[in-house]
């Protein structure tokens, strides 16, 4: 990424996961510190190398907080809040940090414990008395919209004006579980059908129960240091060749803010000019699936086909192994595992890619991968892209 | 079904908060009158209603009075329910409606009065008006031109 200072060229050193999607009993800080000291291991580094860290959580002083009960007295730390997207922006930040040369080793955590503590509410978004977000959000909430509503209120826009239809939105879930398959952590690993998502019920129309992600416990954690610093580690060092965030919108649905168009549109050609490549040049993307509807609008938006065009390209395996654009190859959101903010296994697996260490659903040679994440109510998007060898 | 007459304001759910920039807002919807928020200075109009124009950031407004008529940009049917007490209302219909005269401005609303699947984007609707308590009432719409015993 640049600028850099003197030769300064940010990596990703190590990756890790939690256990996951199932965790009673932990607490949301013990997610946090098992992906921690995996991603460091699998590094080869130690908690005593780490002068940043960078976290998102949904109280004040969140990554304060977290960096504490690590042991950490970091000199630099991030808790920059993008919803889903958090970790993209995270670690685009860290990258910057050691390429200005004020971080060394920056640590990034995710944790979350959302299944056991909420339980498996589908459709949530707000809490009743005391719970709900104020402000803007009261716009909504008061006439019942949900979090699956306001996603479901763009996939019928996007019906409407592109004719995408609900077989198209519902193949992206079926391709999420053919990759799933060979997850075996994965929350759902069974096969399932076109047929079987459009039968699933109806959330909130036109997205079926199938067309919105799972709720899981889980985490992951990367480590972000110079290539410099990587060179003797123990992995190889995947590149941080560029990045870039945009929002358009929190809960406003006025005309500015059109529902078809996420803020991927903003940061995906902010991103590929950093690191001066083309999308037509991605092997393997890892982009937010909270719902079907996000998937086909990422698509479109980061360049991978024109506007109005993701349905065909989602279609028919299109994201699937040896499709048009291997995509989640973890299994996603949609099957995997989906704790509430799932940018942390976006990168993880990216990084998998590059390494060449994604087992069954490794793309043969990959050299060039995006992360994407999508925050709120398509309000963030937050583009990585990474290389297997340097810019 | 959801008709304007019956109240479904779930009782676990805050009422709203008004503040100098939202009270008017509010007001109008006691009074049950549809406006929107207008920047002075611009003409540029925004909802929901805030304290400063998003195009051109002058802090002045004014309260665009509007015919209550519109159309539904998207909408969604809501079949499961986020509150305990919506369990008794679902499926309804949340919609973001273009009110007619709102320059672009959208609001989230519901659209009675009809059979949710009867609803299309592009439908043609009009305000209705529920009354939550002496200073609140909620605009909702129905499909234009039914006959009120037509709910």
């Amino acid at each position: 990424m640049s600028p850099a200072r003197a030769g300064r060229r940010a990596v990703i050193a190590g990756v890790a996961t939690s256990d996951y999607p199932h965790l009673p009993g932990m607490s949301e800080h013990a997610v946090h510190a098992e992906a921690a000291g995996r991603a460091l291991a699998d590094a080869g580094l130690e908690y005593g190398d780490v002068d940043g860290f960078a976290t998102a959580g949904f109280f004040p002083m969140y990554a304060v907080g977290v960096a504490e009960y690590l042991g950490l007295h970091p000199t630099y730390f991030d808790e920059t809040h993008a919803g889903g997207a958090s970790f993209e922006v995270l670690v685009e930040h860290a990258a910057y940090a050691v390429e200005a040369g004020i971080a060394e080793v920056v640590l990034v955590t995710y944790g979350s414990v959302q299944l056991s503590q909420m339980g498996r509410r589908l459709g949530t978004g707000g809490g009743g008395r005391g719970g709900m977000a104020p402000g803007p959000a009261i716009y909504d909430a008061l006439w019942g919209n949900t979090l699956v509503g306001s996603y479901a209120l763009a996939a019928r826009r996007h019906m409407h004006e592109y004719k995408t239809t609900p077989e198209q939105l519902a193949s992206v879930a079926v391709t999420m579980r053919d990759h799933a398959a060979h997850n075996p952590q994965a929350q759902y690993r069974d096969a399932i059908t076109v047929d079987d998502v459009l039968s699933s019920r109806l959330v909130a129309d036109p997205l079926h129960k199938l067309d919105c992600c799972v709720i899981s416990d889980g985490g992951g954690a990367c480590v972000v240091t110079t290539a410099e610093r990587a060179a003797d580690l123990r992995k190889p060092a995947v590149h941080i060749l560029g990045g870039a965030h945009a929002t358009t919108h929190h809960m406003n649905l006025s005309a500015d803010a059109d529902l078809t168009v996420s803020p991927a549109a903003q940061s995906g050609p902010l991103a590929f000019e950093r690191a001066g490549i083309t999308p037509a040049e991605v092997d393997v993307a890892q982009l937010y699936d909270s719902f079907t509807i996000t998937v086909v609008l990422t698509v479109e938006d980061l360049g991978f086909c024109a506007k109005g065009e993701g349905g065909a390209f989602v279609e028919d395996g299109g994201l699937g192994l040896g499709g048009r654009l291997p995509t989640n190859t973890d299994g996603g959101g949609l099957s995997a595992c989906h704790p509430g903010m799932r940018g942390m296994f976006l990168i993880v697996e990216a990084v998998r890619q590059l390494r060449g260490e994604a087992g069954e659903t490794q793309v043969p040679g990959a050299r060039l991968a995006v992360a994407h994440g999508t925050g709120g109510m398509l309000s963030t998007g937050a583009t990585l892209v990474l290389g297997k060898e340097a810019p | 079904m959801v008709g304007d007459t019956e109240r479904w304001f779930p009782d676990d759910m805050p009422p709203p908060a008004a503040n100098a920039e939202t009270a008017g807002w509010w007001e109008a919807c006691a009074a049950h009158r549809l406006v929107v928020q207008r920047c002075t200075a611009c003409g540029a109009t925004r909802h929901p209603p805030g304290p400063v124009c998003p195009r051109c950031r002058v802090t002045t407004a004014e309260w665009a009075e509007l015919p209550g008529t519109g159309t539904v940009y998207t909408f969604t049917v809501v079949r499961q329910a986020f509150l305990p007490s919506l369990a008794q209302t679902v499926p309804y219909v949340v919609a973001a409606v273009e009110p007619d005269g709102g320059g672009g401005a959208r609001m989230v609303s519901n659209v009675v009065g009809c059979d949710p699947e009867e609803v299309s984007v592009g439908m043609e609707v009009e305000v209705v008006w529920e009354d939550m308590g002496p200073e609140l009432a909620l605009p909702r719409f129905r499909p234009r031109g039914r006959l009120e015993g037509d709910r």
